[in-house]
């Protein structure tokens, strides 16, 4: 902040503006537009082969787009003079020489922007690895190996974040730490931009989502409109009085159901106004509780709906 | 939480401004990689094992062995022979020097600190050229003063540096190893692939050649000393008198493949995904 001579403003740091992506004759991703915003973590959320990594891939210049832009600050990837400081990326777990220690992996990395020893290892330290930084990282484990690339994608202390199924292979310790560490670098006014294949990963950890199938764009709301959206919220309610209690509580927009005796189901009235009702009616209550519709089942919803269409779509034109 | 966080607008993090993608950052990361694989350590030492051991062998055979057999044109200097043959570890080394970030996926890490990607090829070439140039001249030159010394008091004589030829061939060797070596960087570069930039490189720049000689047209023969792993033969040759390349031609040759092969391997990088 102090002496940058950059004004940076609050704005989207990741656009990707109608990306298609092929190769061959397969199309890994199709028209894609969404953006990412900075002081936030952005979820991102697709089956396995969905183009989830070739879209971080574009975003770093890995990939060139067959179509479509991706920019990063307003600008190419490619432009920026110091592109570690602009992006930290986690891609595939090992992009890392197995012959290499993982101190000379990072100080190789790090010679490139004339980034300080100092730097290498506050990042060995933060990611925990100070104990092994000088072995060769073909004998890590897969937890390790993730740790080293999350110290790679923190060298630069970068803007941007951007990391590919960052939990896999850390065991439930790291997976907390890495949940804590993607929020405190958001709250810094970094954009944290990861993917993952489980809805239950991202749950804890995303603000918002944005969810891919088919190499094409299925959602991009926040987390909380996610839920709601879909499936919606219903509360369940387990009463001797259920027949006049959903009397009470019958009205427009809200239909009740009983799906068995004793037993309600209110969907369009919130489990405050239910409980409110009975209240005033005096009406006896032995639970009262609101189902969120579980945030894997939304997900398989709509990515459901994206292989159907994609089916009829093949089934249409064959 | 979520909807504050929003609300507030934080401040955009500002990323350091101190750091920048440099040449001589690429440069010094480059020199890194390559001392920090224990392969590179083997490989100069087979090369230097063959280079400098061959040679002191062979003159040791000629001080105490029992007649060796001696015909016309050979000289003294015909013992550093083994230098060519470990020219071939050098290319190798330098096929690997490349095709190992690809095969191990550490080139994803290397293009995105340095995503204009040609700076990464550059640096590769000056530093690998660099070591090749000073280990081999270091070794050469060495083995070229102790097995005069052993050859001086035999009926094949030692040579001097003053020699006619003599200052030529050593930088000959030094400088067509490093060549090759080059070479082999290049073919990794374009074929991203260890195994077979190696096969490539035995199959077609050392053998094809050779091979092609038995075929029944003359223009092959011709044709054969321009090649690439041939062009810098002249360079190691006391007598020039038989070669098709004159010096210069030779020199001129290594400067056409290095440029081509460098051409396509920076065309390629630019072009391709990673």
């Amino acid at each position: 902040m102090e002496s940058g001579p950059r004004v940076r403003s609050f704005e989207d740091m990741i656009e990707i503006e109608h990306l298609t992506k092929r190769y061959g004759r397969k199309t890994a991703v199709d028209d894609l537009s969404f953006t990412v915003k900075p002081g936030t973590v952005t979820g991102f959320l697709g089956p396995n082969g969905s183009g989830k990594s070739t879209t971080m891939r574009t975003v770093v210049g890995l990939d060139a787009p067959t179509s479509g832009t991706v920019r990063v600050n307003g600008r190419r990837y490619a432009r920026f003079r110091a592109p570690m400081t602009e992006v930290g990326a986690l891609l595939e777990a090992k992009s890392v020489h197995s012959g290499r220690t993982a101190y000379k992996h990072l100080m190789a990395l790090a010679h490139t922007h004339s980034i300080p020893k100092r730097r290498v290892l506050e990042v060995i330290d933060l990611v925990g690895l100070t104990d092994v930084a000088g072995k060769r990282a073909g004998g890590f484990s897969l937890g390790m190996g993730q740790r080293l690339g999350i110290a790679v994608a923190l060298l630069g202390d970068p803007a941007v974040l951007i990391l590919d199924e960052p939990v896999n292979g850390l065991d439930p310790d790291g997976v907390r730490w890495i949940r804590e560490l993607l929020r405190d670098l958001a709250r810094e006014g970094r954009t944290v931009f990861l993917s993952s294949h489980l809805m239950s990963e991202l749950a804890q950890t995303a603000d918002h989502l944005v969810v891919i199938g088919q190499g094409r764009l299925l959602a991009d709301t926040s987390m909380e409109d996610f839920v709601d959206g879909r499936g919606g919220g219903r509360v369940r309610v387990v009463s001797p009085e259920a027949g006049s209690l959903a009397e009470r509580i019958q009205g427009p927009g809200v239909t009740v159901t009983s799906p068995e005796s004793g037993v309600l189901e209110v969907q369009g009235a919130g489990a405050a106004a239910v409980g409110e009702a009975a209240a005033a009616h005096g009406i006896v209550l032995h639970e009262l509780h609101l189902q969120r519709a579980s945030l894997e089942d939304v997900f398989m919803e709509i990515t459901a709906d994206a292989v159907e269409f994609q089916q009829t779509k093949e089934g249409a034109a064959a | 939480m979520t909807t504050a966080t929003m609300a507030e607008e934080p401040a955009v993090f500002t990323p350091p401004q101190q750091y920048r993608v440099s040449g001589p950052g690429l440069l010094r990361s480059e020199w890194t990689k390559f001392w920090s694989l224990r392969s590179s350590w083997i490989v100069l030492v087979c090369a230097a094992l063959f280079g400098a051991g061959i040679g002191m062998a062979v003159a040791a055979d000629f001080r105490f062995g029992a007649e060796p057999s001696v015909e016309g044109g050979v000289t003294g200097l015909d013992v550093l022979f083994g230098f060519g043959i470990g020219a071939v570890f050098i290319a190798v080394l330098g096929a690997l020097f490349i095709t190992g970030e690809y095969t191990t996926g550490s080139i994803r890490s290397t293009m995105a600190a340095a995503p204009r990607r040609t700076g990464v090829l550059w640096s590769k070439a000056a530093v690998f050229a660099s070591i090749v140039l000073a280990v081999y001249a270091a070794l050469v030159f060495a083995t070229f003063f102790a097995t005069q010394a052993l050859l001086a008091d035999t009926h094949l004589g030692g040579m001097s540096l003053s020699d006619e030829g003599v200052l030529r061939v050593l930088t000959g060797y030094v400088v067509s190893t490093a060549y090759l070596g080059l070479l082999g960087l290049a073919i990794g570069a374009i074929l991203r692939n260890s195994a077979g930039s190696i096969s490539f490189y035995i199959g077609v720049v050392l053998l094809l050649p050779e091979l092609a000689t038995m075929l029944p047209w003359d223009w092959v023969a011709e044709v054969t000393p321009y090649a690439p792993g041939n062009a810098p033969n002249t360079l190691t040759w006391l007598d020039t008198t038989g070669a098709t390349l004159s010096v210069g031609a030779s020199w001129l040759w290594m400067g056409i493949w290095t440029a081509v092969s460098f051409g396509l391997a920076a065309l390629l990088l630019k072009r391709r995904d990673v």
